[in-house]
């Protein structure tokens, strides 16, 4: 009987055990051949029905090597127990296992399509450690995610350092964004002079269902080439003439638009401010 | 490896959607009548702010997001409004009650970052980073765009 094995990138825990199992069996040996050619280790794997005795056996000594670096000894003494059990009893739990963290995850994974959860060498393989490993695995994903998020989180390792730097860099954001609404609401009078500018022509861009990069080279145009206090209402006329010239071109990128909207604001500035201060 | 997840999406639309959006709001608020007085700025700040908050809400998630629902929601309920989401397909609470799913190490921090994080109270750790991750571009986001308002404005 043969299990089939599934492939695993445990090269390094292939290198660990292959330095605890030092006795040069000549089995063994033909055992590690195998693992190599499949590139994967599971305690659940088995080739041939007579060397499940030795594999038992060495993985005892692995895993007695391993209690001094772990230190999980429940989990270890399940191990033992389990070390009795057939190998079909530990492949359905592991099914079972892969079962429930396929619920667990995420819906979007057909049911056909199992997710395998790899019982590393040496650690337990009941339910609610593995369990606890993978949930484990996803947050740490998450935490590097929020790592190249966050600036300055490199420097500090651990979960608890990065969690602190990543509430404190929301808590400075919040602040931010009420500082400037402060400033905001000084800027007062002068904002409804722009903004009413500004909204009108958003406005008539969003009703008559521009795209969205016509309705950005509305507002560019619109800026550089009308000055602003002649600009009463947007007529439909020139809303179609723009729209028809530009519908073609989609060049502007990401990067474009943020300089254009740099530009904008800077338009905004030069200027409306100082009509707004000749008008005075 | 362990669980076969599609990579995490923390995508965030462009400034412009941002920029759209809380002009938008900003104009709404100039409609009102009380707005413009120059005494009660508290009031004034108060308001900006929160158009910041709903209109960057509205920008970024969506009612996609578990934040920005949560963050519309609050909003709507202190203008006594109701707001109705559509039912989503994924039951997000149920995966919360299962058990043993905090650790309780990193617990007090995650209870920080839920009282920061708008909706973070009914979200497993888990979600909740990802929740953290796409609120901060959005609040960057949103802040590069206030910082573009407030320096084209300012008088030279």
């Amino acid at each position: 009987m043969f299990i089939r094995t599934w492939p695993h990138d445990g090269r390094e825990e292939l290198k660990r055990v292959e330095s605890y199992l030092g006795n040069n069996n000549d089995e063994l040996q033909s055992f590690r051949h195998y693992e190599t050619i499949d590139g994967c280790i599971s305690r659940t794997s088995s080739f041939q029905i007579e060397q499940v005795k030795n594999n038992e056996e060495n993985r005892v000594i692995a895993l007695q090597h391993k209690r001094k670096t772990e230190g999980k000894t429940e989990k270890i003494e399940n191990k033992k127990k389990k070390k009795i059990k057939t190998e079909d009893e530990t492949e359905s739990s592991m099914k079972g296992k892969s079962n429930m963290s396929n619920s667990e995850t995420s819906s979007e994974i057909q049911k056909r399509d199992y997710i395998h959860v790899r019982a590393r060498r040496g650690e337990a393989t009941d339910r609610h450690s593995l369990a606890e490993r993978a949930r484990r695995e996803k947050l740490s994903k998450k935490m590097k995610c929020l790592q190249d998020i966050v600036p300055g989180c490199n420097k500090v390792t651990g979960k608890a350092g990065m969690l602190d730097e990543i509430i404190n860099y929301v808590q400075s954001l919040q602040q931010q964004v009420e500082f400037l609404s402060m400033k905001l609401s000084v800027l007062n009078p002068e904002l409804e002079y722009h903004i009413n500018e500004l909204s009108t022509k958003q406005f008539q861009a969003c009703f008559t269902d521009l795209p969205e990069a016509v309705s950005k080279q509305l507002m560019m145009v619109d800026a550089s080439s009308f000055p602003l206090q002649h600009q009463e209402s947007l007529d439909y006329s020139v809303i179609n003439s723009i729209q028809t010239t530009t519908l073609g071109s989609k060049d502007q990128t990401s990067s474009g638009w943020e300089i254009h909207s740099q530009s904008l604001y800077n338009n905004l500035r030069t200027d409306s401010v100082s009509s707004f201060f000749s008008l005075e | 490896m362990a669980s076969a997840d599609k990579p995490i999406n923390t995508d965030v639309p462009e400034k412009d959607v941002f920029a759209l959006h809380f002009l938008q709001s900003l104009s709404n608020l100039r409609r009102q009548n009380t707005f413009n007085s120059p005494e009660k700025t508290n009031d004034r700040v108060k308001k900006i702010k929160k158009a910041a908050y709903v209109s960057m809400a509205r920008a970024a998630g969506g009612t996609n997001r578990l934040w920005s629902r949560a963050l519309l929601r609050r909003a709507a309920k202190e203008n006594n409004k109701i707001v109705r989401f559509p039912r989503r397909k994924k039951r997000v609470t149920c995966l919360r009650r299962r058990s043993n799913r905090r650790d309780p190490v990193e617990e007090e921090e995650a209870e920080r970052l839920r009282n920061l994080v708008p909706g973070g109270g009914g979200m497993g750790t888990s979600k909740l980073m990802e929740e953290t991750a796409h609120y901060i571009k959005c609040l960057s986001m949103q802040v590069k765009v206030m910082q573009c308002l407030v320096d084209g404005l300012a008088p030279k």
